[in-house]
């Protein structure tokens, strides 16, 4: 009897702790760096994201636990934080860092074969510099982008254009893309400026652009201060040529600090506010933290739930299980176009639909309609 | 020549908001020697009071501009208090209340970065958006005209200079070296609040805006020199038609005009240490 009360007691013991055991989420952003603008709405979105799963029950019977870590976006941190997280127990790692920081991540993630994700970044060189089969990638990329807003302005009939952008990492990244992505259409880049950070003014570049008399100009550039300085110079200046520019646009933040100054201007964006799932992403959001998300939000949201949704599937928290159940998935978001799923086949780890993307217009100060979607 | 003259103002503007920053650190410098890096985050300060006060309280532009300028008043001298003068009057050396104020730049951006929100934050024009250039000379220009009487009609100048010539010798004099200092740390931070407020509208405030003034500030210092106040207004201007004219006409890539600052940094620092302009009697 002794006996058989010691067994009922030790099995009690271990079912209470295995039912405790939290599955462990890593997490690396930027608080305090150059992307935190960027990084801490996005990993509010997975921290409000981890708290649904939680409210539902969790995943696989268990809560989620997230830890999160600031490397503030710099590749140097951002590489022995994501060996910390492993050995704290994370079974995944979402990164919400700078490009760099990502890629830097990849180097431990990819020896101690734990699944890692980005849901924000851009740079198309994360998943094809390195062969990890461990990483993924769900922000929609520099080409998709440059790809996107290229086939809007097909119609305009463009020829010659100037492309601008900023000397941060990923503005010149993305620079690069556009730039790519305009001469293999046939359109002659007859500008290409960089506004520094910290500069005051704009004056000087849009002074070339405006000697080069371009059919429309393309913004790369990703730095909030300086882009609003490019948008005062063109005012300023007077001209009257088309704005196309990056998804940095499609960040709300310009319809406070450019007021008066965007009306007009076309931007690629990954959000689309007349899809049924971002309206039922809003209404929860608001309802659960009183505030009104927007597609940084997003992004991580949708990354949270990638992962959430290949531990199920996996059945386990087996890494290697992860790995195979995440390589392979299909999931439709809150970002992309209405009908727009992330896939993830063989063979390929940047999820995001080249065909997923939209085309917005500035009214006034507000972030306006879809005017285009797709590459076609 | 249209392209000229608008690249005039505009260089102009951006060489005054240089100047101020450099006279924030010739202010501290002449009477202490102190190089204060954090004038930056100060600047930084000063942006962002615009917003407290112009855009979220709505002040009439005037009154805020002076509650700016006066809450970096007390900031310049709260900063002496605490990490400058414990040091000095422990008979520290020169390098520790620099070191210390290092610190403080750290500080004042995580305190601005925990505080606020990540994005930019808008402050308003004095005017309209093309009128911002005019009222930034117009304020830099008194701002110079003030510094300048200071320190050539006013006993309380002199005293600045005396203690900037030896400190010993002022001190014998009955010169209070505590008050110089606590004066120039409040002066330095009024100017370097003045100079962020100023360029907000444009950049609008954000908690990493500090360190390009900083960089830019001490280069217009170097090139002007630490010796007379008109030497940081000479500096600015000089460093920001530079950069502005390489962006615009030299043959070279845009990219690469960033690195205008640096070079002429440089070829001060080997070829003429003292800035162009050399104190008086030196």
């Amino acid at each position: 009897m002794r006996k058989f009360i010691t067994g009922v007691a030790f099995a009690l013991c271990c079912v209470t702790s295995n039912a405790q055991e939290t599955i462990k989420i890593g997490v690396i952003a930027d608080r305090v760096g150059v992307s935190k603008p960027y990084s801490e709405p996005a990993t509010e979105g997975i921290v409000f994201g981890a708290d649904d799963l939680n409210r539902k029950g969790g995943i696989l019977g268990r809560k989620i636990e997230l830890l999160i870590e600031d490397d503030q976006s710099r590749p140097d941190i951002s590489a022995a934080l994501a060996r910390k997280l492993i050995d704290q127990g994370a079974v995944f790692i979402l990164s919400m860092s700078l490009t760099p920081a990502t890629q830097q991540q990849q180097t431990v993630t990819m020896e101690a074969k734990t699944p890692q994700m980005t849901p924000m970044n851009s740079g198309d060189t994360l998943t094809t510099q390195l062969q990890n089969p461990y990483f993924w990638q769900t922000g929609p990329l520099g080409s998709i982008q440059i790809a996107t807003l290229l086939a809007h302005a097909k119609s305009k009939q463009l020829k010659r254009v100037a492309l601008i952008t900023d000397n941060s990492d990923l503005g010149q990244l993305l620079g690069r893309f556009f730039k790519g992505g305009l001469e293999k259409s046939g359109i002659q880049v007859v500008a290409e400026e960089v506004v520094a950070r910290g500069a005051t003014t704009a004056a000087p570049q849009m002074q070339k652009i405006r000697a080069a008399n371009p059919d429309a100009m393309f913004m790369a550039g990703v730095l909030t201060a300086e882009n609003v300085l490019i948008f005062k110079a063109y005012r300023e200046m007077g001209v009257r040529f088309p704005i196309h520019s990056s998804y940095n646009l499609s960040v709300p933040i310009y319809m406070t600090v450019a007021k008066g100054l965007i009306n007009g201007v076309t931007f690629v964006d990954a959000y689309d506010p007349e899809k049924p799932e971002v309206k039922a992403f809003e209404a929860a959001y608001k309802k659960a933290t009183g505030k009104d998300p927007f597609n940084l939000h997003g992004y991580g949201y949708d990354g949270m739930m990638l992962v959430a949704e290949a531990i199920k599937r996996a059945g386990s928290t087996d890494k290697e299980k992860i790995r195979a159940a995440m390589q392979g998935l299909t999931y439709a978001g809150v970002m992309g176009a209405k009908g727009m799923k992330y896939s993830f086949p063989d063979g390929k780890r940047a999820g995001y639909d080249p065909n997923g993307m939209v085309v917005r217009v500035y009214e006034g100060d507000k972030q306006g309609r879809v005017v285009h979607v797709g590459q076609k | 020549m249209q392209d000229f003259l608008e690249l005039s103002l505009s260089a102009t503007a951006s060489g005054c908001i240089y100047g101020l920053v450099a006279l924030a650190y010739l202010l501290m410098i002449r009477p202490t020697g102190i190089i204060n890096f954090a004038v930056g985050e100060w600047a930084m300060l000063g942006a962002f009071g615009g917003f407290f006060f112009l855009t979220r309280f709505e002040f009439p532009y005037l009154l805020g501009m002076a509650a700016v300028v006066a809450l970096m008043l007390l900031v310049g001298w709260g900063t002496e208090r605490l990490a400058v003068r414990p040091l000095v009057e422990k008979g520290a050396p020169l390098l520790a209340p620099i070191l210390a104020l290092l610190g403080m730049l750290v500080i004042f951006r995580e305190v601005i970065s925990v505080s606020f929100p990540p994005d930019p934050h808008p402050v308003p024009y004095a005017f309209e958006i093309q009128h911002q250039k005019y009222f930034i000379i117009a304020v830099t220009a008194l701002v110079f005209a003030g510094a300048w009487l200071f320190f050539e009609k006013t006993l309380w100048g002199k005293s600045f200079e005396a203690v900037a010539l030896n400190r010993r010798a002022a001190a014998l004099m009955g010169i209070n070296l505590s008050r110089v200092t606590a004066a120039a740390f409040a002066g330095g931070a009024g100017a370097a609040g003045l100079a962020g407020l100023l360029v907000s509208p444009n950049v609008s405030a954000h908690y990493l805006m500090g360190v390009p003034l900083a960089i830019q500030g001490f280069t217009a210092l170097v090139i002007g020199g630490v010796g007379r106040v008109e030497g940081a207004l000479l500096g600015g201007l000089l460093l920001a038609f530079a950069e502005q004219l390489t962006t615009r006409y030299a043959p070279i890539p845009s990219g690469y005009a960033q690195g205008v600052p640096l070079l002429f940094l440089m070829i001060f620092l080997l070829i003429r240490p003292t800035g162009l302009l050399r104190a008086r009697g030196a």
